[in-house]
C-alpha cells in the first residue's frame, strides 16, 4: 500500500464510525452528541433534555425511584442510547440494588423522555421516547 | 481517562514517551495508546465524548507515520484529513441533520439553561440574574395537564437574540470554512488561511465552550502540519494552546461581570 493511503487510514476509520453514528441516531435513537459522529453542540437532543424515570413494582409495592448515584452512569447510557441492551442493564442493576437493600422488586419500568422546545416560543413539552418493561426472574 | 486497566498503562506509556525519545518514536507505543483509548471507548460506550474517538485516530495515525521514512509529512497528511472530516461532520450535523440548530433553538436554550454559560449570558446577552432564573422556570416543562396561575415569561432582549444569532451562524460559518480549507488541496498562499481559521476557531469558541480538551487536540493536529520554517505559526499555536488553558481555568466572564457590577 502506498504511503499516502496509510496516512488516510485513520480518516477512513473516522468517516466509517461517524457514518455509523448517523445511522444509529435514526435507528436506535442514539443522541447525536455521542458515538463519534461529531454532532456535539448541534442539537438539544441530549442530556439533560433526555431523562429516565424508573418505576419498581412488586406485591404491595409500586413506586417511582430517583436515580441513585451508583446507577448514574447506567442511567446516562440509557438516556443517550435507549436500546434494549442499555435499558436491560439499567433495569437489572435497579433490581439488584433493591434486593441488596432488602426491598422487593419484581418488575421495573423505565421511561426515557425527551424535552422538546417549540420553534420561536421555546415552549417546552415532554415527549416519551421509549418505554421498557423488565420482569425479574423469580 | 477511563477505567484503571486503561488509565494506568496509558499514564505509564505517556510517561515513558516524555522521558525517552526512543519510546516517543516507537510505533508500538503509539499503537498501544490507540488501542487503550479505543478500549476505553468500547468499555464506556456510549458515554465517551467525540474527542476521545479523535484521540484514538490520532494515536493510530502517529503509530503508522512512524513506520515511514518521513513521519512528519505522513503525519501532516493524516492530521489534515482528520481535521477536515471532524469539521465536515460537525457542519453536516448543524446545517443538515439538526433543525433545532438552524432556527436558533439550540443556542437559545443552551445559553439559558447551562450554568456554565450564565455569566456570558448576563455579560453579553444583557439578561439579569432574575430574568435568567425566570427563563429557566419557563423552560422547565410542567407535568402533563398542569397549568400555572401565573406562568413565567421568556425574557429575550435584543442583545440576547443577537448573541444567539452570532453564536449559531458564526459557529457554522467558521466550521464550514475550516472543513473546506482543510479538505481541499491548497496552494502555499492559502495554507495561511487554513491555519488562520483554526486559530480563530480556538480563540473564539473555547472562550465560551467548556471543552478545552477538544481544543487542545485540534491545536496539536493543526500544529503538526506546520512546515519546519513556520516558526511564527508554531509560536501562535503554542500561544493559542495556552490561551485555551487560561479560558478553562480563569472565570473571565464572571470576573468581568463582577467588575461591571
Amino acid at each position: 500500500m502506498r504511503e499516502r493511503s496509510w496516512a488516510a487510514l485513520p480518516a477512513v476509520v473516522l468517516a466509517v464510525v461517524a457514518a455509523t453514528q448517523i445511522v444509529m441516531t435514526e435507528v436506535q435513537m442514539l443522541s447525536p452528541w455521542k458515538g463519534g459522529g461529531f454532532g456535539m453542540f448541534s442539537t438539544l437532543d441530549e442530556r439533560p433534555f433526555r431523562y429516565v424515570r424508573m418505576f419498581v413494582r412488586a406485591p404491595e409495592r409500586s413506586e417511582e425511584l430517583a436515580v441513585p448515584p451508583s446507577l448514574e452512569d447506567l442511567a446516562a447510557s440509557a438516556e443517550i442510547l435507549p436500546s434494549d441492551r442499555q435499558l436491560e442493564r439499567l433495569a437489572r442493576a435497579v433490581v439488584a440494588r433493591e434486593h441488596r437493600r432488602g426491598q422487593p422488586a419484581d418488575q421495573v419500568r423505565i421511561d426515557v423522555w425527551r424535552v422538546e422546545f417549540a420553534p420561536g416560543s421555546l415552549a417546552p413539552r415532554d415527549h416519551l421516547l421509549r418505554r421498557y418493561e423488565f420482569r425479574a426472574a423469580p | 481517562m477511563g477505567p484503571w486497566f486503561v488509565r494506568a498503562p496509558l499514564l505509564l506509556l505517556s510517561m515513558l514517551g516524555l522521558i525517552s525519545g526512543a519510546w516517543l518514536r516507537a510505533p508500538a507505543v503509539w499503537l498501544s495508546l490507540a488501542v487503550l483509548v479505543a478500549v476505553r471507548v468500547f468499555v464506556e460506550w456510549p458515554l465517551p465524548d467525540n474527542h476521545i474517538y479523535l484521540l484514538a485516530y490520532w494515536c493510530l495515525g502517529v503509530a503508522m507515520a512512524l513506520r515511514f521514512a518521513d513521519p512528519a509529512s505522513q503525519l501532516a497528511r493524516t492530521s489534515r484529513l482528520l481535521l477536515g472530516l471532524v469539521f465536515a461532520f460537525a457542519v453536516l450535523w448543524k446545517a443538515a441533520l439538526s433543525p433545532d440548530y438552524r432556527d436558533g433553538r439550540f443556542f437559545a436554550v443552551t445559553l439559558l439553561t447551562d450554568d456554565r454559560f450564565s455569566d456570558v449570558v448576563q455579560l453579553i446577552g444583557g439578561l439579569t440574574d432574575a430574568q435568567l432564573r425566570e427563563n429557566r422556570e419557563y423552560l422547565t416543562p410542567l407535568p402533563e395537564g398542569a397549568e400555572l396561575l401565573a406562568p413565567p415569561v421568556l425574557h429575550a432582549p435584543p442583545r440576547f437574540r443577537l448573541l444567539v444569532l452570532v453564536a449559531t451562524w458564526g459557529t457554522l460559518a467558521i466550521e464550514a470554512l475550516a472543513a473546506g480549507l482543510w479538505l481541499a488541496p491548497l496552494t502555499r498562499r492559502l495554507l495561511v488561511a487554513r491555519h488562520a481559521v483554526i486559530l480563530l476557531f480556538c480563540l473564539t469558541t473555547y472562550a465560551f465552550a467548556p471543552v478545552a480538551g477538544f481544543g487542545w487536540l485540534v491545536i496539536v493536529l493543526a500544529l503538526v502540519t506546520c512546515l519546519p520554517d513556520d516558526r511564527l505559526l508554531r509560536a501562535l499555536y503554542i500561544a493559542t494552546y495556552a490561551m485555551v488553558l487560561l479560558y478553562s481555568e480563569v472565570p473571565w466572564a464572571s470576573l468581568a461581570l463582577s467588575g461591571l457590577g
